[in-house]
């Protein structure tokens, strides 16, 4: 499968394309892109989400329509009209209104849908390689919290039924406290072998420095020029480039504080995964999407008010948000040629037997 | 020379905290005075400043930890932190599986009483790790993360604090409770319940507010995109009057309720589970403490390892 980097931009180019238009047209694009991305990509040993898009549309989308269109009193097709003493919803229910309520669930659903595909398609310790070498420690304390999640879900279990056998029975929260507390004494008790564990493993004895002053002094320099060039930014509209040149030296500044902070971690990578053909693909997909999507604000503007008419379709605009359907294009093709391969070791076998 | 280095120290560590709260502040709060000015200039930045928005809070939550995290970690400090997360992290599936009333979610008061016990650097990172843990283990990792972690780390970091206002606080009656003498045992079992009562009581202050603060707080990242009634959306132009109006009409409208559940089930639950919780962590702490060698160098270090400092 893709690089986890790779999704990750896949999943924002998805973000941003989608919170730049309300053209339904679009949004109907990019769900189906979505769908369409999640069905061929194999789950891998990634996490489905415990809701699924579907059912995420189910209330997403009538819950935004029934309130768009009882908040909102704006709009030329009125349906019906509410009493005026009710508050906020009293006034004109209006087809607009609705409308609107509704391109939202569908906008909010499209980037459900994107993020459920990168929580299904990537491994969690994908995710966990992608943080910064600079954060290493906190990289094992995830790491010890996700190894230790299940052993402390069976302790849950163990505990609940050791004190069913003792006659303990949950009927409301008070009865979690026999169970909730003993948990958290094992789990700390389970901590404690565990530092002494790393302790005598030498955890902690060739790191055991503080940050120096001179690098947390470039790092209070990086933030107050990114505070500052972004006040600049909001309150003084002459000074804009100025503001947009500090906020950039102040990331900057911070960037290098977390690559030099990370240059002094000794990092070895054990079977290290490979840059493909499929990844720069993907990447190729989303620049040429938001490049559309940046260049093309005009035709990706719509709105329902005053009154509701048919949504434009730019063809280049639909044809430019298919680029994020490559990780589906891409997969498909891996599979086609897979299977023929197959197929063909097959034939090769069937024909030795037949000689033979 | 070493003190001067460690003043230096404690004074760029102010610093980190003071700028990375403030820059995460304004980007969260921009949309209040952004209008004023947009109103004076006729200028306005509705399109770009959230996406510049969300890249400021990404910023300052990397700056934050890598301030907190310079500071090295020790491997108890290290375990301690893995396991109480995983511990909440199965409080947070639990609720996912069970679905529960309204916004009330059982992994805050944790976040809040570890961070009472273990100070606030300890609070800081437990509170965004657990958002992190859970969202990988529940698949809910999306672009609202950064901000629950920055909210979540927050609240774990202000607990820190409560601690010290909780001590200075009881001054007068019964003396000034330091963070040593719970962790080392120094005080009697009626001055140890009476502490233990009193930290309750301000936790329970301190859950309600943030469960309805975290709320409030991360509402404000989509509230700029967010359809909805003309009183109810942010417009750039409008003042900071009119701003907070909106915003406090969408809060009561969307949010309320929901917030309300929340902090109600946060005060309930430390009502519940506080009083052992702090126990406990306060025995484990003195456990953590606990170091064979020379008391006199050592002592400093492993007070500060334990977020004591903080």
């Amino acid at each position: 499968m893709f690089d986890a980097r790779v999704w990750l931009i896949w999943a924002l180019a998805t973000l941003v394309t989608a919170s730049s238009t309300r053209n339904p047209l679009y949004i109907i694009v990019l769900l189906l892109t979505t769908t369409v991305v999640s069905a061929t990509c194999p789950e891998g040993e990634g996490r489905r989400a415990p809701l699924s898009p579907l059912r995420f549309a189910t209330f997403a989308v009538p819950l935004s329509t029934v309130f768009n269109a009882l908040t909102v009193h704006f709009g030329h097709t009125v349906l019906f009209r509410l009493p005026d003493w009710l508050p906020l919803m009293g006034g004109t229910v209006t087809l607009e209104a609705m409308s609107f309520g509704a391109v939202n669930g569908l906008t909010l659903t499209v980037i459900f849908s994107a993020f459920s595909v990168f929580n299904q398609v990537t491994p969690v310790r994908d995710l966990i390689r992608l943080a910064p070498r600079a954060f290493h420690e906190g990289g094992v304390v995830l790491s010890i919290a996700l190894t230790f999640i299940p052993q402390t879900a069976r302790s849950l279990n163990r505990i609940r039924d050791a004190q069913a056998v003792r006659g303990h029975r949950v009927r409301g929260v008070r009865d979690w406290v026999p169970i909730v507390v003993p948990l958290l004494v094992s789990g700390l008790e389970r901590a404690m072998g565990l530092a002494e564990a790393m302790v005598a493993r030498g955890y902690g004895a060739v790191s055991d420095e503080a940050q120096p002053v001179h690098r947390a002094g470039v790092l209070v320099l990086g933030l107050l020029a990114l505070l500052g060039g972004w006040l600049a930014y909001l309150f003084r509209p002459a000074w804009q480039t100025g503001a947009v040149a500090m906020m950039i030296v102040g990331a900057a500044l911070v960037g290098v504080v977390v690559w030099v902070t990370g240059r002094g971690v000794r990092h070895t990578v054990y079977r290290e995964r490979r840059w493909t053909l499929g990844d720069s693909l993907v990447l190729a997909g989303c620049a040429l999407t938001l490049a559309i999507t940046l260049t093309q604000s005009t035709a990706l503007q719509y709105s329902p008010y005053p009154r509701l008419e048919l949504p434009p379709f730019a063809p280049i605009v639909g044809l430019g948000m298919l680029g994020l359907l490559v990780p589906a294009v891409v997969t498909l093709g891996q599979e086609t040629t897979e299977s023929h391969q197959t197929k063909g070791i097959g034939q090769q076998a069937h024909l030795k037997a037949d000689n033979g | 020379m070493k003190s001067q280095r460690l003043t230096g120290r404690r004074l760029t560590s102010a610093a980190i905290y003071l700028l990375s709260g403030a820059l995460g502040l304004v980007a969260f709060i921009y949309p209040f005075f952004a209008p004023v000015v947009a109103a004076d200039r006729a200028w306005a930045h509705g399109q770009d400043a959230p996406l510049l928005t969300a890249a400021l809070v990404g910023l300052s939550v990397l700056a934050l930890m890598v301030e907190l995290q310079g500071r090295s970690l020790s491997a108890k400090t290290v375990a301690m932190l893995g396991v109480l997360v995983a511990v909440t992290s199965v409080l947070r599936f639990l609720e996912t599986a069970f679905p529960m009333p309204g916004g009330f979610s059982p992994i805050f008061a944790p976040i809040m009483i570890a961070g009472y016990v273990f100070g606030g650097r300890f609070g800081f990172l437990m509170g965004t790790f657990t958002l992190l843990a859970s969202a990988l283990i529940t698949g809910g990792v999306g672009p609202w993360l950064p901000y629950q972690m920055y909210t979540a780390g927050w609240a774990g970091l202000t607990a820190g604090w409560l601690r010290t206002l909780a001590s200075a606080m009881r001054r007068p009656r019964s003396g000034r409770v330091s963070r040593l003498d719970v962790g080392a045992g120094h005080l009697s079992e009626d001055r140890g319940q009476a502490w233990t009562r009193w930290s309750i009581l301000m936790l329970c202050i301190f859950g309600f507010m943030w469960g309805l603060l975290y709320g409030a707080i991360v509402n404000v990242y989509f509230w700029p995109f967010a359809g909805g009634p003309a009183e109810q959306t942010w417009v750039p132009g409008i003042g900071l009057g009119e701003t907070l109006a909106r915003y406090a009409a969408f809060y009561v409208v969307t949010s309320l309720v929901w917030d309300l559940t929340r902090a109600a089930g946060n005060v309930a639950l430390i009502l519940l589970l506080g009083a052992p919780m702090v126990k406990a962590l306060e025995r484990f702490r003195r456990r953590f403490n606990f170091e064979v060698g020379d008391v006199g160098q050592r002592a400093g270090s492993t007070q500060e390892e334990a977020g004591i400092c903080v």
